[in-house]
């Protein structure tokens, strides 16, 4: 796409994320971090945004690569494309629904060149990684010069396009614990083929015993302002042994819960319609229900 | 066979230079000291300019110009109705107007320069609906301004037959409103254009249009200069669907800018420029009603179109005049009765498309024709058949059919998606239903309204033997380029590589239409055959003087000429007998000039007359299957037939079926120019969702060859004709699955879920 020219600015690439944060906290409004670049180069272009710095994540090795800890736990640098995670072995097997999530995402061109880390800073409502992990319970690793903090999904990412990151924080990696599920779904709803963004989605990671659910995390993403969990719903699936009626019965409580949005993708009612059916279904695949 | 080119599916003579990006378009062009346009567009769908501050834009560094509206020609411009100018006085007419330009040494000083121009309206209230327009006491053009006529651009009425005898005696009849929209031509080349004025004050414009001598006269018009103080060279296009023929106003600003200086003006569309700019399909609103007898004979048809052009009437005329007769004449009807009224609103302007207004009504036909069918009892796509237009017909409206391959086409598309076998399927209950549905369509080749129609083509062969060919006739990426190639090789027995085709040029070329109606294989294609023809004789006289034998003694083989009796050793190169040309005729090189004149017959009055030289036919048939929860719907196959005469390049025909059905798939399914209060909201290819790789079914495309006695070879036109049935068949075979009848385009699953709880609702009630 042939956008508006973008202004000239300093390309800086630090080597280290301290490095990083320092830059941030000297230019401040003047410049922004670019990493995959996808949607940056996008707001360049529409000059929607003009910084005069750009500061490069590329040479900072400690912020790419997906590892499992001792503990268990997956890390994924922040500048780890979606690819990357998609054909990652260690995903593959320890976080099936974050894998697939990941080779669905947008379009092929996205996935190919957009980071994890991105996305989740840019907080982009109609997108598919954050309602992922939050319902693998991950969290975020805030690092600056002046130290690190962690935040869950939910309390990082808080309103359409908002996160909690300060001006001199990088987001430097994703952690997500040792899943405790043994079933896990992430949906990917798009209202029409030819659309890349999703009009609705959920997320799944369900611990069951056949039947009957032991414990479920459920949320709800694109659909609404910011991903959230549907806790009703939780609680209502919680301990029950799963009928096709059950399931329905969820699908109304989401429909009812949620804070539907409206725009060209589609209008709050029709969300709630779309939350209904496909949270029966949802439930009924990962429960192996007959539909009907 | 020795020679055979034609009818060998054949890439595109220009396809390795584009893939590699060797091509040159519009924007590739750099001349030195090139200059970079840029415009401010309206922001209000009508508001009168209170001021104009251009003063600190013109003060940056960098800026040569800033023209608005006042600095423009008062001389109006416009293909139909003269009434535009390049920039807009006094008032903008809708949201994307173009009202100041700026030109400047580079594009972010463009940019700069925009964002300093102050501009202070007074909104005034904008017409954005054509039935509030049509009755308004505001006018979006003063000057059109009478009692009764407020906005009317343009009407039409046609009565053939006693439409009202014929209602009385129909067993069925069916009335219905559709509302069908608007869409973007979605080229991947934003329109773009070079221009430079010369020492001698004479201004060459290399812009992506695809009707250089049209452009030509358009920029005489706006930039009140004479025709010949202007040269339009066509670049290569990447892309047009229509809208870059001659209603952009991108190359008359280049052109305008480049007049108030000495450097050369190069201007390119931003995507969203683009978007703004471009003049989309015309959207419509039409009221069919239509009788059948028992057996689904149509026996009258009556319609009733409002059409919205928007603030120009630019094509949009044209377009409404086929809407308004074209689909009669695939039909064996007798009585028909058509009004049309095209209105001026504040939207943004409308204009030529693929299909030209054939889509349009065609949608509201096919999907009558399913309605019909069910009504009476016979299967659609029977009923369709038992209607066809076939050879030798004249039609309701006086076209004369010299090849009629529809039957086929409809016969083609059936067996390949299995109509019958799935047709016999029980109807599912279930949450996923599957249904069929079928659409026909008729378009020209060429089109005897524009008040002539032909083509020249002129061919000069070199000292080596190769051939030159020059015309004004155009490609637009449909592939005439290699058409000509063919046609010219064929006919002379030479390689493809042996023919160049020249760039248009208005200074050197003959006078040509351009790529409009579908009309250059029929025309300039037996331009070229004739030419080539002619200089096959040129070169048989020259050796049979050189050689002292008949010219029915010679034989033609790979470029040289043989005495038929002594192969072995009496025979001459066409380049030796093009050498021997010019020395014999002082001078002058083997060249010839062919014209080709379709002669249309149409009555200026009443449009009776055969509209075009040939008439091409095609039929596509859609398996759908709908999600009852969701109202979601997939193209499960889908097959089309066009009946293009001959497919004088078959790769190119079917490669030009599936673009035309993914872009009628787009139309009828994703596409949508959301608009709000006139502005258009998704100017973007992330939010104007035209149908990617993974968003489209298997497309399966047939040819039928009904061998047109006009056309050459056999030869119609192909492409847009494809594009005419399938938003039809989808509408009818999502109405096959579920009984959801959607009227309105896009059709999306929002409506379809509507549509079905309002069918359980009535059973409820039921």
């Amino acid at each position: 796409m042939r956008g508006k020219p973008v202004r000239d600015f300093e390309y800086l690439e630090p080597n280290s994320i301290s490095d990083a944060s320092r830059l941030l906290a000297e230019y401040d409004d003047d410049c922004r971090l670019i990493a995959g670049g996808t949607a940056l180069i996008l707001a360049l272009r529409q000059r929607m945004l003009a910084p005069t710095h750009l500061i490069s994540l590329a040479k900072i090795e400690s912020m790419s690569g997906i590892s499992v800890s001792e503990k268990g736990e997956l890390r994924i640098g922040s500048r780890t494309k979606h690819a990357e995670i998609a054909s990652s072995d260690l995903v593959q097997s320890g976080w099936p629904m974050l894998a697939d999530m990941a080779s669905c995402l947008a379009n092929p061109q996205v996935r190919n060149q957009g980071t994890i880390g991105g996305n989740l800073c840019y907080a982009d409502p109609a997108t598919d990684p954050p309602g992922c992990l939050l319902a693998l319970d991950a969290v975020i690793t805030l690092v600056s010069s002046r130290g690190e903090r962690q935040l869950p999904i939910d309390k990082f990412i808080i309103d359409f396009f908002e996160t909690a990151i300060e001006a001199d924080e990088v987001l430097a990696e994703i952690i997500v614990p040792k899943a405790t599920c043994n079933s896990s779904a992430h949906i990917r709803h798009l209202r029409i083929a030819a659309e890349h963004r999703p009009m609705l989605n959920l997320s799944i990671a369900l611990d069951h015993d056949g039947d009957q659910c032991r414990d479920i995390r459920f949320v709800i993403g694109a659909a609404v302002p910011v991903c959230s969990r549907i806790t009703s719903c939780e609680e209502f699936l919680k301990g029950k042994v799963i009928t096709s009626a059950l399931a329905a019965e969820a699908g109304d409580i989401v429909a009812s819960e949620m804070n539907a949005i409206s725009d060209m993708r589609g209008t709050d009612e029709y969300r709630r319609d779309i939350a209904r059916v496909v949270t029966r279904r949802a439930l009924s695949d990962l429960f192996g229900l007959k539909e009907g | 066979m020795a020679h055979q080119v034609i009818g060998v599916g054949t890439p595109q003579v220009n396809a390795r230079e584009k893939v590699l990006g060797h091509a040159i378009y519009a924007g590739d062009i750099k001349l030195p000291g090139m200059l970079h346009a840029g415009v401010v567009r309206s922001p209000y769908a009508h508001a009168r300019i209170v001021s104009i501050d251009t003063s600190e834009a013109k003060s940056l560094s960098g800026v040569h110009l800033v023209l608005t509206g006042e600095d423009t020609p008062t001389r109006l411009s416009g293909v139909i109705k003269k009434e535009h100018r390049i920039l807009a006085t006094g008032k903008v007419r809708f949201v994307g107007e173009e009202v100041v330009a700026v030109l400047a040494e580079n594009e972010e000083i463009v940019q700069d320069a925009l964002d300093l121009i102050q501009i202070e309206y007074e909104p005034l209230p904008a017409l954005l609906d054509p039935d509030d327009a049509k009755v308004s006491s505001i006018s979006v053009h003063e000057d059109s301004k009478s009692d009764k006529l407020n906005n009317i651009a343009k009407e039409f009425f046609i009565e053939r037959g006693d439409v009202d005898a014929a209602f009385e005696q129909a067993d069925a009849v069916y009335e219905a409103t559709y509302d069908v929209h608007s869409q973007y031509p979605g080229y991947l080349e934003p329109m773009a254009t070079v221009a430079q004025k010369g020492g001698d004050q004479r201004i060459t414009v290399w812009a992506a249009s695809h009707s250089p001598f049209q452009a030509r006269q358009r920029l005489a018009e706006a930039l009140d200069m004479p025709d010949t103080n202007i040269r339009v060279v066509q670049p290569l296009i990447g892309g047009s669907f229509g809208a870059k023929n001659v209603e952009e106003c991108n190359s008359l600003i280049a052109a305008f800018l480049a007049s108030k200086t000495t450097r050369p003006v190069r201007f390119v569309n931003s995507r969203l420029d683009d978007f703004l700019g471009a003049r989309s399909s015309v959207p419509e609103k039409i009221h069919l009603k239509m009788g059948v007898d028992g057996d689904g004979m149509i026996l009258a048809k009556e319609v009733n179109i409002i059409g919205d052009c928007g603030a120009y009437m630019g094509l949009a005329a044209e377009v409404l005049h086929v809407s308004v007769m074209r689909s009669d004449n695939m039909h064996r009807v007798e009585n028909v009765r058509s009004r049309a009224s095209l209105v001026y609103t504040n939207n943004p302007p409308k204009g030529a498309f693929r299909g030209f207004g054939g889509t349009q009504m065609t949608f509201a036909v096919n999907s009558h024709m399913a309605m019909l069918a069910e009504m009476v009892g016979v299967d659609p796509l029977e009923m369709q058949k038992r209607n066809v237009t076939q050879t030798g017909d004249t039609t309701v409206h006086g076209w004369k059919i010299g090849s009629g391959g529809l039957l086929d086409c409809l016969d083609w598309v059936a067996n390949n998606i299995k109509w019958q076998e799935k047709q016999k399927r029980l109807k599912e209950a279930g949450i996923y239903r599957r249904g069929l549905g079928v659409g026909a369509g008729i378009h020209v080749s060429g089109n005897g309204a524009m008040g002539w129609d032909g083509a020249t083509i002129n061919l000069k062969m070199s000292t080596e033997g190769g051939v030159i060919l020059t015309t004004g006739e155009t490609d637009v990426g449909q592939g005439s380029t290699t058409m000509f190639c063919q046609v010219v090789a064929q006919e002379l027995g030479i390689p493809l590589s042996q023919v160049t085709v020249l760039t248009p040029d208005t200074d050197t070329a003959a006078f040509g239409l351009g790529s409009i109606a579908s009309r250059t294989t029929v025309l300039a294609g037996n331009a070229a055959l004739k030419a080539a023809k002619e200089c096959k004789g040129k070169l048989l006289a020259l050796a049979s003087a050189h050689f002292g034998v008949e010219e029915n003694k010679l034989v033609i083989e790979d470029g040289e000429i043989f005495v038929a009796s002594e192969r072995a050793n009496q025979q001459i190169s066409y380049g030796d007998l093009a050498k021997m040309h010019i020395f014999t005729a002082d001078g002058e090189a083997l060249q010839v000039t062919a014209s080709f004149d379709s002669k249309p017959t149409i009555d200026p009055t009443t449009l009776y007359g055969n509209a075009s030289a040939a008439y091409s036919f095609a039929a596509q048939t859609v398996e759908v299957e709908v999600d009852t929860e969701t109202g979601q719907f997939e193209i499960l196959n889908t097959c089309l037939a066009d009946d293009c005469g001959k497919a004088l390049n078959p790769l190119a025909v079917h490669g030009q079926g599936l673009g035309a059905a993914a872009q009628a798939i787009g139309w009828a399914m994703y596409e949508n120019m959301e608009l709000q209060e006139g502005a258009l909201m998704n100017g973007n290819f992330a939010d104007y969702t035209m149908p990617t790789a993974d968003s489209l079914p298997d497309i399966k495309t047939g040819i039928i060859e009904s061998n047109d006695p006009n056309g050459p070879f056999g030869a119609k036109g192909a492409s847009e004709t494809a594009i005419v049935p399938g938003a039809g068949a989808i509408a009818n075979a999502i109405y096959d699955a579920v009984g959801v009848r959607i009227n309105s385009l896009p059709i999306t699953p929002e409506n379809v879920l509507e549509g079905l709880r309002a069918q359980n609702a009535g059973q409820t009630r039921a």
